[in-house]
């Protein structure tokens, strides 16, 4: 289905769909290529690792990650290469695998770490370059 | 009856919340973004609403993606803090109104809205980032949390989310009582947060919206997620969520602040509105 096919099914008159086709229907084939759309697919294949983030929302489980990265995450049934992106804080292997960012940002803050380390990491630069690209600091 | 007498539209971050719990208010990369917020924190004080009904989105701390509502509604008497991987900020819990959320429940299921109904809903930095910021602590006012989701597609759409706004108006004003309800809605401006356009800022796009979301909502309800999207940023797309504060605002509005700025991650925008009733 394209994004020019019209929505399927009949609406009943007295409440008119939007003149624009669901965009779920599109599929983002038209997103630019430095973005990620967290769609079904994604969340499906994102699933474990996303799982595993959400967990630590709670403080025992942070200290168990902490305590034991590689068993936490077995007890989550993440595939090897899974485990791998985590250990290897590879951020944009976790989005491509279908992570989440409000989700692994979790890992972050359970490891000490934060959104513009990440953030940085995703962009090949460091902490202070990035930050140099920021309006407040002459970039923008 | 109840009546709506404020509308506030507010982009929330986990920055906002850091910069609030470190007092970095002096710090130049802060101090228009706190300064923004202190004319409609007055003006909230001095309109001394009864309620706040206040749409945001939950960042995976409430709801996980076993079962990811489109729309939840809170009817609980109080909400807790989430922990979302920090830890809980020295900030106290949420006072609820259940009445009103059953009611705003009532209505809007008769109005074919059909949210999850939530009698708990730890609530994250889609409300705690702001609401500090807009009224200190400790907190009276009750409120009535309703989260959308932005955050997995298939998202409602931006026109949902006006009629949406609608729906919640025309639960205010079929609710026997004579509270004075103030409707918020929170979501960052331009944003996204993966990738190689990490850190994607865009203040003409986020004041273009502003000025829209004013004058012409409907314009706003005709663009669909991608467009949001390429213009600010694929995490952008959640200020959807102002659509349905301005739906609840009736046809025309009055603008009683606006301010913008974007120093670091997220576009920082306010909005203020009092209904304009013919």
């Amino acid at each position: 289905m394209s994004a020019d096919d019209p929505p399927s099914g009949n609406a009943p008159s007295d409440n008119p769909p939007s003149d624009n086709p669901p965009s779920g229907s599109a599929r983002f084939d038209n997103a630019p290529p430095d973005m990620t759309v967290f769609d079904g697919e994604r969340s499906a294949a994102g699933y474990r690792i996303n799982k595993l983030s959400a967990s630590l929302i709670d403080p025992e489980n942070r200290t168990a990650f902490v305590a034991d990265e590689d068993a936490y995450c077995r007890r989550f049934d993440l595939t090897d290469d899974e485990r791998r992106l985590i250990a290897d804080r590879d951020w944009n292997g976790v989005v491509a695998a279908g992570g989440n960012i409000y989700v692994f940002l979790k890992i972050a803050a359970t490891i000490g770490s934060n959104l513009i380390e990440v953030g940085a990491e995703m962009r090949g630069e460091t902490v202070e370059q990035f930050m140099a690209t920021r309006p407040m600091h002459g970039g923008g | 009856m109840a009546e709506i007498v404020g509308g506030i539209g507010v982009s929330h971050a986990p920055s906002l919340a850091r910069a609030y719990d470190q007092g970095l208010g002096d710090e130049p990369d802060w101090k228009p973004v706190f300064d923004m917020f202190e004319p409609a924190a007055q003006w909230l004080a001095d309109l001394a609403p009864d309620a706040l009904v206040v749409v945001y989105n939950d960042h995976v701390n409430r709801f996980f993606f076993d079962a990811y509502p489109t729309f939840a509604l809170g009817v609980a008497g109080e909400y807790h803090q989430a922990d979302e991987g920090w830890g809980h900020r020295p900030l106290p819990d949420l006072v609820g109104d259940a009445a009103l959320g059953w009611h705003v429940a009532r209505s809007i299921v008769a109005d074919e809205f059909d949210p999850t109904i939530c009698q708990e809903m730890d609530v994250d930095h889609g409300i705690y980032s702001v609401l500090p910021f807009l009224a200190p602590p400790p907190w009276s006012t009750p409120i009535v949390p309703l989260a959308v989701n932005v955050i997995q597609h298939p998202l409602p759409t931006p026109r949902r989310c006006y009629r949406l706004g609608q729906a919640i108006g025309r639960a205010v004003d079929s609710y026997d009582s004579d509270a004075r309800v103030v409707v918020i809605a929170t979501g960052g401006m331009s944003h996204q947060l993966h990738g190689s356009d990490f850190g994607h800022l865009a203040p003409d796009w986020d004041n273009e919206f502003l000025d829209r979301l004013e004058a012409d909502p409907d314009s706003l309800c005709d663009l669909d997620h991608l467009d949001y999207m390429h213009r600010g940023g694929a995490e952008s797309v959640e200020v959807i969520m102002w659509l349905a504060m301005r739906g609840a605002m009736g046809e025309r509005v009055r603008r009683a602040h606006r301010a913008y700025a974007a120093p670091m991650l997220t576009g920082y925008g306010l909005v203020c509105f009092e209904p304009e009733r013919p």
